[in-house]
């Protein structure tokens, strides 16, 4: 019996390791370069599914113009997207592009030296007027440029207009006519404010901080600063306030945000200028329907109003199969024509300083206002922080949302995991 | 046995003096097997070691590996977010032995030996034919605040119409266990109510005459001779709670926070959204020993002393 025993295993485990070197000889049989017009279009893989009709139509220019186009691949969850880029890195199947963050995430990704240079992109670009300078630090990690902005977002607060004008109420411009507004909608009923705890759990967090202590919001995410140090604990307490005063939406509600505005569930959420986008995808006219305005700084005494802003990067890598093609797309991409036809589509920003302001007075302001350097502009919590404190920050607002009791334990959780984090990477690398 | 090496098809087909062991057919015999080891050793057995090594690693998901040791396991006894999960996979283990077994028990017993009895079990069994993610959506659509359950509640003036059924622990795993026994029932009904035929008729013929109906007839005859099959029903249920996973990442993903995370959950955050495949794969390890381990436990108990008492 020993013998057809043994004689089984033979076979099995040479069947294996013929499998397993069959497999190997397909996947290496990809490499880097290829042809600068490739006769199938370019995947552009991206966390942003929604927004498949703006990228096909940015295809279709793309394809007249460049000989090629590309065809989006929208995922709408953002972990499935994430493990789906990282496991790229892991084998010979590339993206030809995809969308990423930038922060803690780009370099992440860049230090495995995988990630397409865009030194001549940005060099080129800025030269033209295409790109700004000031955008450029965030995509630079050890001094050389990767990828290029897919958006530029200035984050403020969506208002329902119907509902402001109802109450004879109008945008504020400073902290205390803020919470005035949101006492007389609570009076009539109406909840003030948006807040989730998928995934944007951080918004309250990074907002009532930068209006607070803008230093003290860059101190924690170079790891110079405690989140469980005064200034922090006293901005949990404003949204700790706004929670027990009834002031917030039930954390849990899954329909879109959009909607909810729509329906005047809430009366303002606050969100990136891309919201416009989902805005725009519902027929909701800005200027008619709603409206958009900076949030004032809890604290009267800084010199500037501070705004969040973020911007996504469009990447290539080096080792995809079509990589000469995706230089020469992403040269195109930042181009005034293309950013004209992905800004106007999406009724939002654009990347590229000569492309012309949406149809949006509100947005408009804000961006004459962001370009005069009237605003203290700090990188979206989302980003700014390192990953695994990001991680475990996301989860703890979200609990705080529900239990709004725990504000000491929720901080201290997330010290836990920044002092793990930064014991192991030098504070302001 | 396979159909040519039956000895008569062999006698038939092969030529005298080499019909006891074909050295040919003998070869190829191997060779019909080896799809489905190499399946199974490629798609089970490798992946599974390569997990095993993974837990003594430190492993970002980008970047180099690195050998930590029992680092990961250490880890696992001082996680307070793994704390949580442990008791919400406990609560999913206990829900899912009261409920969907308890259940569908009941619905066979009741439904079993009357006339159209196909017909009432069919509405419980017509949830299993829709997957776990499907039911999710479902039940997501039915428990999220200011969906179909708070309306129906409020129309009827019942508490409850403004209840957030999903945002508060321990309730929003309590009312997960709800829309999974809801699938499940049909499918326990099932089993059992096969297993409630399989009995004899002697012993329940025998157990009438003296007098016996009702609770007696279930308790002293149907109970005892449904119990390899319960045996079973159980042994797969107490498998399916401790993996429980798609039903509370569609509904909740685990939250808000960590507050309904169960072990599968707590395994794939920590593995594919934290970057921290290392000690995902130690809670991939722990989960696959406790589960293997509770199930042979629990039916070699139950089967292996049945045995011993037929023998």
């Amino acid at each position: 019996m020993k013998r057809p025993r043994r004689r089984l295993l033979t076979v099995a485990a040479s069947a294996t390791v013929l499998t397993i070197a069959a497999l190997a000889g397909c996947s290496s049989s990809q490499g880097g370069g290829g042809s600068a017009t490739p006769s199938a279009p370019l995947k552009l893989y991206n966390d942003k599914g929604a927004w498949t009709q703006y990228f096909d139509q940015v295809g279709a220019l793309a394809k007249k113009q460049l000989g090629f186009g590309v065809t989006p691949v929208g995922y709408t969850d953002e972990d499935t997207y994430q493990a789906f880029v990282d496991a790229s890195f892991r084998t010979d199947v590339k993206p030809d592009l995809f969308t990423w963050q930038v922060g803690g995430q780009l370099q992440q990704i860049v230090s495995l030296g995988q990630v397409q240079n865009t030194d001549a992109i940005w060099k080129q670009g800025i030269a033209d007027g295409n790109l700004s300078s000031s955008l450029e630090p965030y995509y630079t990690v050890n001094g050389q440029q990767y990828c290029v902005p897919l958006n530029v977002s200035y984050w403020g607060m969506f208002y329902n207009k119907h509902i402001f004008e109802k109450y004879g109420l109008t945008p504020p411009t400073t902290w205390a006519q803020f919470l005035h507004v949101a006492a007389v909608l609570k009076s009539h009923g109406v909840t003030p404010f948006y807040e989730t705890t998928t995934l944007f759990s951080f918004v309250w967090f990074q907002q009532l901080l930068a209006g607070t202590d803008p230093t003290l919001y860059e101190q924690l995410e170079d790891g110079k600063a405690s989140y469980t140090s005064p200034g922090v604990v006293n901005a949990m307490k404003i949204w700790q306030t706004f929670i027990d005063d009834g002031y917030m939406s039930n954390p849990g509600l899954t329909t879109n945000p959009a909607t909810l505005l729509q329906q005047g569930t809430v009366a303002m959420i606050p969100d990136g200028s891309w919201f416009n986008t989902s805005m725009t995808q519902l027929n909701l006219k800005p200027g008619t329907d709603y409206g958009f305005f900076v949030i004032p700084n809890v604290n009267p005494s800084l010199p500037k109003t501070s705004v969040l802003f973020e911007s996504g990067p469009l990447c290539s890598l080096s080792g995809a199969a079509n990589s000469a093609a995706d230089t020469k797309f992403l040269t195109w991409w930042v181009g005034q024509q293309p950013q004209q036809l992905w800004s106007s589509s999406r009724g939002d920003l654009s990347a590229n300083p000569k492309v012309g302001l949406p149809d949006n007075a509100d947005l408009t302001s804000v961006v004459t206002n962001v370009r005069a350097g009237k605003y203290n502009l700090l990188l979206r919590y989302f980003e700014a922080a390192p990953p695994p404190v990001l991680n475990t920050a996301l989860e703890v607002f979200a609990n705080f949302m529900v239990h709004p009791n725990t504000l000491m334990t929720d901080l201290d959780q997330i010290q836990s995991a920044a002092q793990t984090y930064w014991a192991s990477h030098p504070a302001g690398s | 046995m396979l159909l040519l090496e039956h000895p008569k098809v062999l006698r038939r087909s092969l030529p005298s003096g080499r019909r006891r062991r074909p050295p040919l057919l003998g070869r190829f015999r191997f060779g019909y097997v080896s799809p489905a080891v190499l399946l199974v050793a490629v798609l089970l057995y490798l992946p599974f070691l390569w997990t095993v090594y993974q837990s003594f690693t430190t492993y970002s998901g980008l970047g180099p590996t690195t050998w930590a040791g029992l680092a990961n396991y250490r880890e696992l006894l001082h996680d307070p977010v793994l704390l949580t999960a442990v008791w919400n996979t406990l609560l999913w283990v206990a829900g899912t032995l009261v409920l969907p077994v308890a259940l569908g028990l009941l619905v066979a017993v009741l439904s079993f030996n009357i006339r159209g009895a196909s017909w009432y079990r069919l509405p419980f069994l017509l949830p299993y034919a829709m997957s776990g993610t499907g039911v999710a959506v479902a039940w997501s659509i039915i428990l999220q605040h200011g969906g179909i359950a708070n309306s129906l509640l409020s129309a009827l003036g019942l508490p409850g119409g403004g209840e957030s059924f999903l945002l508060y622990a321990p309730q929003n795993t309590l009312v997960m266990i709800l829309a999974s026994t809801w699938q499940q029932l049909g499918v326990n009904a099932l089993l059992f109510v096969v297993g409630l035929q399989s009995i004899p008729r002697e012993p329940i013929e025998a157990a009438r005459i003296d007098g016996a109906s009702g609770w007696t007839m279930f308790r002293k005859i149907y109970w005892p001779l449904l119990a390899p099959l319960t045996a079973v029903v159980v042994g797969l249920s107490l498998v399916a709670s401790l993996k429980t996973f798609d039903i509370v990442w569609v509904m909740t993903q685990g939250g808000p926070g960590t507050s309904s995370q169960t072990l599968a959950i707590a395994m794939y955050r920590d593995t594919f959204v934290a970057d921290q495949y290392g000690y995902g794969s130690a809670i991939a390890v722990v989960l696959t020993v406790v589960s293997g381990l509770i199930s042979f436990v629990y039916l070699r108990r139950q089967l292996g002393s049945r045995k011993e008492i037929g023998a």
